[in-house]
């Protein structure tokens, strides 16, 4: 969203309290949703969970397009619609929700800059794979996002969007890598997220913060999501320290047996246990 | 020992070693590391290995040479020189996280602020692409560099109407200057990112960094808030100084180092080729536009060729400007 | 389908028949041969042979249709009634700049001697025509290139290319005419487009991609067209700050639907007429031939004009429709039905009646609106019988209603719902009539039955357009 809009925004909702009817929209769980906006869904979900908002998530088969940055998740909170996770955790901030407030500057600074190696390479690799690579292309990710639509306008979007995708690719750089080679990034990156990690419950010790709800949507998603082949799935399995830590996560916010925490709305995918 | 390695990079200007992000990144990595490159300062990215700059010719495989400064880097790395071998496991986990902040934070913001704010683009960047660039492409690629970024912004942003404007500005001036605070906030008190020796990290912040505290630009938000965080300052200044003592802000002067006393002529016969084409095509250029207006005629065409020879002597020139 | 169903874009003007020859000015064509008719009158003539000179790639069969009923006159004054007609069908096709007649007596061997020759002078048009436009709109600049090419295969077809480049949208539209031979009125067309609109009230943009084809027949005394109809369509918010219920209907959808329009129009003019009565019944069908959206849409438009003293036209209009949706899946913002603004109920803001959401309408689901109008010439009459007669003043009272049904509520619900909450205005005003295709008008209008959340526009309002209530 908006800057203006946010900086006006966080004026007014700062004096608002978190309503109950928050919705957070994403597209079709079962048919529609691919790896990556799962993910960032999921990431949001946590996050939430986390701040102990409630949260209902609803689905529709147009949240793209109903988001006003064209990327899912949003949220609709009262009046406001608010996308993406860096957006969301300022807005949430604005109404005095707020898991990092107990960083000091360079603890902050590293948080934001993990946050952005989980979005730079994670999530870069994942719409790689999702739309460049042709198997998952062909047999996933085009099928799927074209679900909902008829014919012949889910070729069309599938086609325009996998387009979209590759012209991104291109633009910083990744057109030219190989498979192999953005699975050697993934690696990379788990392997940064989990010497960061060490033996520590969360990235910064003992509370979570955003950045663990980030990595947690994506390692989680990841690790059971169901594509062509297990071999990201398989560089996640390495760690595991980072295979610890989805699970922790897991068990204390998505439990249903947790008490605080709302699971008004999110029927869980495949466990890891 | 083996010939050098050979990188192609823009020439400096203002100070700088290099007036690009990414050759300044690869420029100062190498220093930081000690790799003794043959560096080739040029202005005309066709005449690069790769058609883009910064580009490394390797000594392998002839035909190989690396664009990317992040292949360049781990290619060093590869020949031994590395500058991040002290560093820790977790050390080298910040790096990564760290230079992934600099590409999704600040580096949108500054090709903004160098190729797509109109009074920036236009007073500066373009000025100074048209000046440096030899004739014919000086008239096509600033435009095309333009354009191309403008795409990869609206690619990256996921937006496909987007415009530059005063909207998109604000948004990604703001992730720019919390990037940069949160560089400030990290780097501290310390002379370099990790303790007291340079790192590739360094040569990321100081590639995305040093840019933005040496070009002057009409339109200087992202320098006014870079020149308010003293330590990030000092910290590029103390690089320029430490590392490149030759760009003093004065014409540089020319250093002669061991690898680069030779004359590019003698080991690059293509590039003379590439010489004699340019002139060529600038030359029937001008005569099929004589010829087109119907302005042919001998006297007319003379000297305009004559134009065309000194401009021939004075690439020549530059080309001895070469560390 | 302009006003009411602003969510219905037609595609850039290019249907079938050209426009510009009209009633009004093809009423007094016989006049300067009635000096004749006293020699010539009871003299019987065979019309020996027909002309038609200066064709280029033009077919002659197709031309003898509309040339036959010269062959059939008896007298001269038939011979020359005849040969105006077939000259007017000539030029009706659109592919001839000129036509003049001549008739002489006929020549050569075979020459009767009450034999006439007639033949048809024609110029044709251009292989391609083009035009070149520029428009400046709020915000928006745009350039139009048209293309046309007039009977592009030597029987009347037309070919239209035109093609819009904006700052912000790009539009085109591609269309194909084909006439049947000899019933120019019984015509096949197919269009390609895409057109990009901009609906602030709703805050809502839509951009269609689409084809259509289309057959229009005359029957009796209507005229019938038969189209199919898909869309691409894709919404999306206007501003950031859309109402939520905007946002929900973005996003792109297909729309494939049949429809027929029956039109019976007895009016001496369509912009300002004097006398007759139009009736149009427009019914579509969604979903049935594949898409996304579903539906039944039912439209009439009706009006009565009646020539009273001095000059003045009463008229009276009643415009009606209705939407259902067919399943469970709700009707698509772009499908309802929108009501107000100064060519439907005067003295309301465009398309600010009915359902809506912070401030963004969302149109209604079925909708009815009448008018009255007396029409005078302007008083004193200034310029009478040349510029004064464009321009009428106006008195006018209109009334409508726009609202969403609950389709199990049976018909007495549904009437009581569309009576109550009437919204009406009335007003005077001043109307200039621009060529025979819009007219402009300047009133003051009074709003009265207003509403809560309705958008008035109390005093002087402006309005343009094609088609008004």
């Amino acid at each position: 969203m908006s800057l203006a809009a946010e900086a006006f925004v966080s004026q007014i909702a700062a004096a608002e309290p978190w309503p109950e009817n928050a919705t957070l929209y994403q597209p079709l769980r079962e048919d529609q949703i691919l790896l990556s906006d799962c993910a960032s869904s999921l990431a949001v979900q946590a996050y939430l969970r986390m701040c102990n908002l409630p949260v209902h998530v609803s689905c529709r088969s147009n949240a793209e397009y109903m988001s006003p940055s064209g990327k899912v998740p949003f949220v609709h909170v009262g009046n406001q619609v608010v996308s993406e996770l860096g957006p969301i955790v300022q807005f949430t901030k604005a109404k005095g929700h707020s898991l990092s407030d107990g960083l000091d500057d360079v603890q902050r600074a590293e948080m934001k800059a993990y946050m952005e190696l989980v979005n730079n390479m994670l999530l870069t690799a994942e719409l790689y794979i999702q739309w460049c690579d042709d198997t998952t292309a062909t047999e996933i990710s085009r099928p799927r996002y074209s679900s909902p639509y008829s014919w012949p306008l889910n070729q069309i979007l599938a086609y325009q969007k996998q387009w979209e995708v590759r012209r991104k690719m291109n633009a910083i750089g990744w057109a030219g890598k190989s498979l192999e080679q953005v699975y050697e990034d993934v690696s990379q990156c788990c392997q940064a997220l989990s010497q960061r990690l060490g033996t520590q419950p969360y990235f910064f010790n003992k509370q979570p913060t955003e950045l663990d709800a980030l990595v947690f949507g994506h390692l989680f998603t990841i690790l059971t999501t169901r594509l062509t082949s297990d071999e990201l799935g398989e560089k996640i399995k390495s760690y595991s320290n980072l295979l610890a830590f989805c699970r922790r996560i897991e068990q204390s916010y998505f439990e249903d047996s947790q008490a605080g925490s709302s699971s008004r709305g999110y029927s869980k995918g495949p466990s890891l246990f | 020992m083996a010939a050098p390695l050979e990188l192609y990079c823009w020439k400096g200007d203002w100070g700088l070693p290099s007036v690009d992000t990414d050759c300044l990144t690869v420029l100062a990595y190498a220093k930081f590391a000690g790799a003794p490159l043959k560096v080739h300062k040029i202005t005309n990215p066709w005449r690069s290995p790769t058609g883009t700059l910064p580009a490394l010719k390797t000594t392998e495989e002839s035909t190989r040479s690396l664009s990317k400064p992040s292949n360049i880097i781990i290619h060093l790395r590869k020949q031994k020189y590395n500058a991040d071998y002290d560093l820790s496991a977790k050390e080298g986990a910040d790096t990564l996280a760290f230079v992934s902040l600099l590409e999704e934070k600040l580096l949108p913001a500054l090709i903004y602020t160098l190729w797509v704010d109109s009074k920036n683009y236009v007073d500066v960047t373009r000025r100074w692409y048209a000046e440096n660039i030899p004739f014919p492409l000086n008239f096509l690629l600033p435009n095309r560099i333009h354009n191309q970024q403008l795409e990869r912004l609206r690619l990256v942003r996921g937006d496909p109407t987007l415009e530059p404007g005063e909207q998109l500005e604000k948004e990604l001036y703001h992730d720019a200057l919390e990037c940069m605070t949160l560089l400030s906030q990290r780097l501290g008190s310390h002379k370099f990112f990790f303790g007291d020796s340079p790192s590739s990290l360094d040569a990321y912040v100081f590639g995305h960094l040093a840019p933005l505290l040496k070009v002057k630009l009409p339109n200087g938000k992202l320098q006014q808030h870079l020149n308010s965080l003293d330590n990030l300052r000092h910290y590029c200044t103390n690089i320029l100084i430490l590392y490149f003592p030759s760009e003093g802000g004065e014409p540089p002067i020319r250093k002669v180092s061991v690898h680069s006393d030779s004359s590019d002529f003698d080991s690059e016969p293509h590039k003379r080729r590439k010489q004699i084409l340019s002139v060529l095509f600038a030359m029937g250029s001008m005569l099929g536009y004589a010829i087109l207006m119907g302005i042919v005629s001998i006297q007319h065409i003379r000297p305009q060729a004559a134009l065309v020879g000194p401009r021939h002597i004075e690439e020549g020139g530059e080309e001895e400007e070469d560390e | 389908m302009g006003t009411v169903h602003a969510r219905s874009l037609d595609p850039l003007p290019m249907q079938g028949p050209e426009l510009g020859v009209h009633a009004d000015d093809i009423e007094t064509p016989d006049m300067e041969q009635e000096s004749k008719q006293e020699v010539l009158e009871n003299k019987d003539v065979i019309v020996q042979h027909v002309h038609i000179d200066g064709l280029g790639r033009t077919k002659e069969d197709c031309l003898t249709y509309e040339i036959a009923g010269v062959f059939r006159a008896k007298n001269l004054i038939d011979v020359m009634k005849r040969a105006h007609e077939a000259r007017q069908k000539l030029l009706r096709l659109g592919i001839f700049r000129q036509v003049e007649v001549v008739i002489d007596t006929s020549q050569g061997v075979d020459a009767l001697p009450n034999g006439l020759d007639v033949t048809f002078e024609v110029t044709e048009l251009r292989r391609m025509t083009g035009s070149y436009n520029t428009m400046v709109g709020n915000n928006e600049g745009s350039m139009v290139l048209g293309l046309k090419l007039p009977n592009v295969f030597g029987r009347a077809e037309k070919l239209t290319f035109q093609f819009s480049y904006g700052t912000k949208e790009t539009s085109y539209g591609l269309s194909f005419f084909k006439p049947q031979p000899g019933h120019f009125e019984r015509n096949f067309a197919v269009n390609f487009y895409k057109v990009t609109g901009q609906f602030p009230w709703s805050s809502l943009r839509e951009t269609d991609r689409g084809v259509s084809t289309e057959f229009s027949f005359p029957l009796w005394k209507t005229n019938h067209t038969l189209k199919w109809e898909g869309v691409w369509r894709e919404l999306g918010c206007l501003a950031r700050t859309a109402s939520f219920a905007v946002r929900e209907e973005s996003g792109h959808s297909l729309k494939s639907s049949l429809s027929h329009a029956m039109v019976i129009d007895t009016r001496n003019s369509t912009i300002l007429p004097r006398r007759g009565a139009l009736l149009k019944i427009n019914q579509e069908l969604a979903g049935y031939t594949g898409g996304d959206a579903s539906f039944l849409k039912e439209d009439f438009e009706l009006q009565f004009n009646k020539r009273l003293f001095w000059d003045s036209v009463l008229s009276a209009s009643l415009w009606g429709g209705c939407l259902l949706p067919i399943g469970d899946k709700p009707t698509c913002i772009a499908d309802r039905f929108y009501l107000g603004g100064p060519t439907s109920v005067r003295g309301f803001s465009m398309y600010s009646i009915g359902p809506q959401s912070e401030g963004d309408y969302l149109g209604g689901e079925v909708y009815w609106a009448g008018a009255v109008h007396l029409y005078t010439p302007l008083p004193f009459r200034p310029g009478k019988g040349g510029f004064g007669d464009l321009f009428r003043t106006h008195f006018f009272l209109n009334a409508g209603n726009l609202c969403n049904l609950n389709y199990g509520d049976g018909p007495r619900a549904h009437l009581s719902k569309l009576a109550e909450c009437i919204r009406w205005s009335y007003g005077a005003g001043i109307v200039l009539r621009l060529g025979n295709i819009a007219r402009l008008e300047l009133n003051y209008c009074i709003p009265m039955g207003v509403q809560s959340g309705d958008r008035i526009c109390d005093g002087v309002q402006f309005g343009a357009g094609i088609r008004f209530l």
